[in-house]
């Protein structure tokens, strides 16, 4: 990598100005330095911002809990609230990489983690979406991409949080400008949806303050179907959310990661969901719902059972 | 590293793949010869007329990915260039091959080049020579006036320093109706990438591969060449040319069995002309509980479905270099040293040299002190071929056998071991004895055989297969340490697990580079993925000893792939086993849709 200057901000507003126009936000580095290694990006300077006050916290409301962008993956895994209130978080955390990297690894890093393409992680590779003129993965090894996208790049989201906060209908609170943006998950990879260049639809200097969550769907679970049993990425991932009063849904999103560019809703199969027990028949259903205009690619086609699988597994798993 | 401009041009056009290679018009790898070899044949019997009278033939294009060696420590050295000469702290399987290569290099006389090999963080038979990576950390050291470190990072290790190539065998066999194979014919390529392998002391790095594998056919036809691709050159890979071999054939077997109607473990039994193996067949049948468990292919209710295979594997080498030295020097105090020029690559081999001083001495291994890993010490063979182990058994029981002898001269005690051992050492005085010896004829032999079993369990919705349990059975002669030889065996097994489910060489068609030269794309198994291994010994001293490093990798890839195809009613003919794949011979994978 090459050399950089490191420096430590104790406020946001000091966060934001000791990064003037080119340098880097750094919580967990793991995916930040990593692609400082392959030369991916060079940012003249590191910002740390671990040392800002009162990132790091979880709180309890009445209505929402929140939880600070500088939360560990960790302590989403282990936390025992965390885990009665929204099991599908706390089984997704478990899930991410190894226990080293979730020990570090923020929420506020892991969401705003850049593309895991191949072609984009390969040093000797300019795609589109390092300001080349081509996509590879398109045209030639896309086993691991998506099935949907509304621009010319196909690498999928692999965020598992981003993925189970989109079930969980929570909202990113980001700090812009000096103003404090609230963005649904569908908000926050929107641009990533729209530009091959985009990962997400934070702005140079944009810092994610927390992640708020509404208390209103007590049932979640999250699974995800890899090439091996631990420390891999998903091929697929399906968490899903919901209150479950006498039999029936209600209020219930399903959301899917790694086969698009933004974690993958229908508002269709939700609406479908909504009242319904939690049988075979309605669950096949709303997968084929979810999984409605796939395009599956020449590697990647093997994603659409997969897909319906972990949908009608999860479902059926917030039956407890 | 960066701070060294290379100017080059990217070629024009390249090939990447064994397939496209195979066409004449593909872009000349070396300029004026076709990328494809001419393909070789020979032939057993008269195979065509043999097929008319088989009861039963399959078919089937059964392939292999190249595989990465991947140690978890990279090549590389810390040389030290003085006026005395160099010293290289080297990464590497053969110390000698390295002082030899690093001599002739740098033209220095191989008595001014040491090399040291402490300790080491896998080989896998990629770290014989010095290098270019070797020498040019001994150039740098000279200009630097100080000692370099130059290791190599995972993504050069991916792309520079060897592989294991691939294999595209098209196999046709039959059987007669009792079950007897009768005619076998195979084509097959592979490509050991720019180059056609084999580094100094290595070995066969090329893509041809044994066939038929372990079984007798009379009437054989068998063809291969290797395909020239733009991609990383290979080297010999632990048990070159076996593991492809068994997966194909072992795969052949089971199809074949199906097509028979026959117990795949009865059509084993029936073909395999070794006895050894034939025993090792049935005692890891009744480990598995194969009787008990094993159902006809895909019979097992439910979404995830269990089933059985095995496969066998037979590895000539393994034998020891006549050539191994060794000495010991025996101190008045009692402390003995044994040194020996070889390295201890992380098998043990350190392990079994104290155990075989401890033994002939009447001392507890942990009372020898064991001295390898550097060019000074008598010279020892590369760890090549399995044959460490081996060499110093032998070499060990020549040096301490003479050592006591003399002992007992100088002391005048009858019998200078055990109890006897300190009161004879006391005699010597101030001055320790030192003994050398070399390596004994009769007390090994080659040729390992070694079954294994799997039982997994296959997820038919999401397509991953869990390997539940390996039972791996296998011989080496005459079994020197039980630990060692267990973790040897061991690994083996893992990596042919990787091997069987996981790992793969991508390279790119459309850019030609390679897509995956690091931990998080060339998948590698982890903790989580390792089933319950339960290693069966067979001990057979009048063998004298046999190594066991490579043999024990051979047949997992086969048995897991069986054992997949015998839970779900279809073959997956190709490695790795991925879920993909899996999802792909279940049928269920849509059509994609070209856009
Ligand atoms: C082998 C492997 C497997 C993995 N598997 C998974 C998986 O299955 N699922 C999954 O979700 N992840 C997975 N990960 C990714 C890992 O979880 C992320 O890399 C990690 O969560 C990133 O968090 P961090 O704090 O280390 O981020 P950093 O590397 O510090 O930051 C990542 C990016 O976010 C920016 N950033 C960090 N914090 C903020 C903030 N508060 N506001 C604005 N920008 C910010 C940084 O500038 C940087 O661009 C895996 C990683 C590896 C290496
Ligand atoms: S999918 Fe996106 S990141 Fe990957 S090669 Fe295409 S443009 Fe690049």
């Amino acid at each position: 990598m090459k050399a950089f200057e490191y420096a430590t901000a104790f406020s946001t507003a000091s966060a934001r100005d000791l990064l003037a126009d080119d340098g880097a936000y750094i919580a967990g580095g793991n995916d930040l330095l990593g692609r400082l290694k392959e030369y991916l990006d060079s940012p003249p300077r590191l910002v740390n911002i671990k040392a800002i006050p009162g990132l790091d916290s979880i709180q309890h409301g009445d209505d929402f809990c929140t939880i600070g962008s500088l939360v560990t993956v960790a302590r989403l895994e282990t936390d025992p609230r965390i885990r009665s209130l929204f099991p599908g978080l706390q089984q997704a955390a478990a899930e991410i990489a190894s226990p080293q990297i979730r020990n570090v690894a923020t929420v506020g890093g892991n969401l705003a983690q850049h593309s895991r393409c191949w072609y984009y992680r390969q040093r000797d590779i300019q795609c589109l979406k390092k300001n080349g003129d081509l996509c590879y993965a398109r045209n030639s090894d896309n086993r691991y991409h998506s099935l949907f996208s509304g621009n010319d790049c196909i690498s999928p989201v692999v965020s598992s949080l981003g993925t189970t906060f989109a079930a969980l209908d929570a909202t990113a609170v980001v700090l812009s400008q000096g103003r404090e943006l609230r963005w649904s998950m569908a908000e926050f990879y929107a641009d990533a949806w729209k530009m091959h260049l985009a990962h997400n639809s934070l702005k140079p200097g944009d810092l994610i303050l927390r992640v708020e969550i509404p208390l209103s769907r007590p049932r979640s679970a999250y699974l995800q179907a890899s090439d091996k049993h631990v420390f891999d990425w998903a091929l697929v991932s399906c968490a899903a959310a919901a209150d479950f009063v006498d039999g029936k849904l209600t209020s219930p999103r399903v959301a899917l990661g790694s086969i698009s560019p933004v974690p993958h809703q229908m508002d269709k199969a939700n609406q479908f969901l909504e009242g319904k027990p939690l049988d075979s028949d309605t669950v096949a259903h709303a997968a084929d719902l979810l999984l409605a205009g796939a395009k599956p690619l020449e590697h990647n086609a093997y994603k659409v059972p997969m897909a319906h699988a972990l949908i009608c597994r999860t479902l059926l798993k917030l039956k407890g | 590293m960066r701070a060294i401009l290379v100017k080059a041009e990217p070629a024009p056009s390249f090939v990447v793949k064994e397939q496209d290679g195979l066409d004449p018009d593909s872009p000349q790898v070396w300029e004026g010869s076709a990328n494809a070899s001419t393909p070789r044949t020979r032939e057993n019997g008269n195979v065509d007329q043999a097929f008319g009278q088989c009861a039963a033939v399959i078919e089937g294009f059964y392939t292999t990915p190249v595989q990465i060696h991947n140690p978890m420590e990279t090549h590389g050295n810390t040389v030290s260039w003085t006026g005395e000469g160099i010293t290289a702290w080297s990464s590497t399987q053969g110390i000698s091959s390295v002082r030899d290569g690093l001599a002739g290099a740098l033209k220095m006389d191989q008595s001014k080049v040491r090399v040291i090999t402490d300790f080491m963080g896998g080989g896998f038979g990629a770290k014989f020579g010095a290098g270019v990576e070797g020498v040019l950390a001994a150039r740098l050291s000279k200009e630097a006036g100080a000692p370099v470190r130059l290791m190599l990072t995972r993504f050069d290790q991916a792309l520079a320093v060897g592989n294991r190539p691939s294999s595209f065998q098209k196999i046709k066999m039959g059987a007669l109706a009792d079950g007897t194979l009768h005619a076998f014919e195979m084509e097959n390529y592979g490509t050991a990438g720019i180059g056609a392998g084999g580094d100094a002391g290595g070995g066969g790095g090329g893509a041809n591969i044994p066939a038929p594998y372990l079984y007798k056919v009379d009437n054989a036809r068998v063809t291969q060449r290797s395909v020239a691709v733009n991609a990383g050159s290979a080297r010999a890979f632990r048990a070159p040319g076996n593991p492809p071999a068994s997966f194909g054939m072992e795969s052949a077997m089971d199809d074949l069995a199906v097509k028979l109607g026959m117990d795949p473990l009865d059509f084993r039994l029936k073909n395999d002309p070794s006895p050894i193996r034939r025993k090792e067949l049935r005692l890891g049948a009744d480990k598995i509980g194969w009787k008990q468990k094993y159902r006809p292919p895909g019979t097992c209710p439910g979404i995830v479905k269990t089933g059985l295979g095995c496969a066998g594997a037979a590895w000539p080498a393994g034998g020891g270099s006549p050539f191994t030295q060794g000495e010991a020097q025996i101190n008045p105090d009692g402390s003995i040293e044994l040194r020996l020029g070889v390295q201890d690559i992380g098998t043990g081999t350190k392990t079994v040299i104290a155990v075989v001083a401890a033994e002939i001495l009447g001392l507890t291994p942990e009372q020898i002190t064991v001295r390898v890993g550097d060019t000074q010490y008598p010279a020892g063979p590369g760890s090549g071929g399995s044959t460490t182990c081996a060499s110093v058994s032998p070499t060990v029981n020549d040096v301490c056998n003479q050592a006591l002898d003399q002992l007992q001269k100088l002391s005048g005690m009858a019998d200078a071991r055990g109890q006897n051992w300190f009161d004879a050492c006391k005699k010597l005085g101030i001055s320790p004895l030192t003994v050398h010896g070399r390596w004994q004829k009769g007390l090994s032999s080659s040729h390992a055989c070694g079954v294994q079993f799997a039982e997994v369990a296959v997820d038919t919705e999401t397509g991953l297969v869990t390997v539940q349990k390996v039972v791996a059975v296998h011989d080496c002669g005459l079994i020197i340490d039980q630990l060692t030889l267990a973790s040897q065996i061991n690994g083996g097994v893992i990596m042919g697990m990787g091997y069987a489910l996981y790992e793969e060489r991508v390279m790119d068609d459309l850019s030609g580079v390679m897509l995956n030269p690091n931990f998080e794309t060339y998948k590698l198994p982890g903790i989580a993925d390792v089933p319950d291994i339960e290693v069966v010994l067979v001990n057979m001293p009048e063998r004298g000893v046999i190594g066991i490093g490579e043999p024990s990798t051979v047949p997992t890839a086969g048995a897991i792939a069986n054992a997949v195809a015998n839970a779900i009613g279809v073959r997956v003919p190709s490695l790795p086993i991925t879920p993909a794949k899996v999802l792909a011979a279940l049928g269920k994978v849509p059509p994609s849709i070209k856009s």
